[in-house]
């Protein structure tokens, strides 16, 4: 089975200039621990905003490719924001890391639709993506370049590691640097 | 007449908000708003560009995105639609610096025999906003630049959200 770090690290190894917003809770303290970047922005509450965000700056930055990270318990929270990708149409991928549970509270079980691929794809996003192995995140590895949303549903264990660290910068510091990031004409010399 | 009153009134905030760099408008329609809402959809001189959005926190979100990205958004929104926002308001907005222009309608202003479904939020928008330290302006359509302008200053000099009340029609 895949691990989120894993889909995490492939989608970034594709996008590597692009700008991400990942939710709340344990995606954004994975992400901080294992692939902090200038261009990273994590939401540290407002669950369910990760793509509504992530949309805001596409609309902002025409081009620029944008990720949002969600799980499965923050697009649960708010499925609407699937519309988004019909009304803006813009590059932004949408991944959900789907491990079933709310793991970042203690793993209580999510409410979601039965097809979340099926609710993507009607919701307006042109093209939708599964992946459950790592044969499957070839399908993902033609990121560059994409001008229309794409919206990858992940399936996922369960993380076995502890969350690590909290994300040690304030909430102002991680925006100055994702403007930074965004402003800088070649944002891949800010990486790794 | 009173119609194009409003659809004037609209467009005097609308090209005021230009004026001052807003790039981009979002948020949920309210009939308090129709005549902003009428001239955005239909895409309006001032140039401003507006994306739909499902729910209140939703349009904050984007717009929140919108501003971090270097544009200036501002949202639109009925009263119903605060509690809603409070969540992004308190943990993004507040805590990442980040401020938003937000225009929202007064329904249920105590006095106006609004719908029962207004009467509580109505009665309470003002302390809600204050109790939030978020700063806000009634608007006056007497005075629309002038209103428009010190909502931009309150929300550039306090770096919060700025709310420009909305009582009647706009």
């Amino acid at each position: 089975m895949l691990t989120s770090e894993t889909v995490m690290r492939h989608v970034l190894t594709a996008l590597p200039n692009a700008c991400v917003v990942s939710t709340c809770g344990y995606p954004s303290r994975e992400l901080y621990n294992s692939m902090d970047r200038p261009g990273n922005l994590y939401l540290l509450g407002s669950m369910g905003m990760a793509a509504p965000v992530a949309y805001g700056i596409a609309a902002a930055r025409p081009g620029r490719p944008v990720v949002a990270i969600d799980g499965d318990g923050s697009i649960a929270m708010n499925l609407g924001c699937l519309a988004l990708a019909a009304e803006l149409a813009l590059p932004v991928v949408h991944l959900v890391l789907d491990n079933g549970m709310h793991q970042s509270t203690g793993g209580q079980s999510t409410v979601l639709p039965n097809d979340l691929a099926a609710v993507a794809s009607g919701a307006g996003y042109p093209e939708v993506v599964t992946v459950r192995s790592p044969s499957d995140l070839a399908a993902v590895d033609g990121l560059g370049g994409r001008t229309t949303p794409l919206f990858i549903h992940a399936i996922v264990a369960a993380r076995t590691a502890a969350a690590g660290h909290r994300i040690r910068q304030r909430p102002q510091e991680l925006v100055g640097r994702v403007r930074a990031f965004l402003d800088d004409s070649a944002p891949e010399s800010l990486m790794r | 007449m009173a119609a194009t009153n409003v659809l004037e009134d609209a467009s005097a905030v609308l090209l005021r908000l230009a004026f001052h760099g807003v790039t981009h408008a979002t948020g949920v329609p309210c009939s308090y708003l129709k005549g902003l809402f009428a001239l955005l959809e239909t895409g309006h001189e001032s140039g401003i560009r507006y994306v739909r959005a499902p729910r209140e926190d939703t349009a904050l979100g984007l717009a929140s995105g919108i501003a971090v990205g270097g544009g200036f958004p501002v949202v639109l929104m009925q009263n119903s639609g605060l509690g809603y926002s409070l969540n992004v308001l308190t943990s993004f907005n507040l805590i990442y610096d980040v401020p938003l222009l937000v225009v929202v309608s007064w329904r249920g202003e105590p006095g106006t025999g609004d719908a029962v479904e207004h009467d509580v939020i109505g009665a309470k928008l003002p302390d809600l906003l204050t109790l939030f330290d978020l700063p806000h302006e009634v608007f006056d359509k007497a005075d629309a630049a002038g209103c428009v302008d010190r909502c931009v200053k309150l929300m550039s000099t306090t770096g919060r959200p700025a709310f420009l009340i909305v009582r009647g029609g706009l």
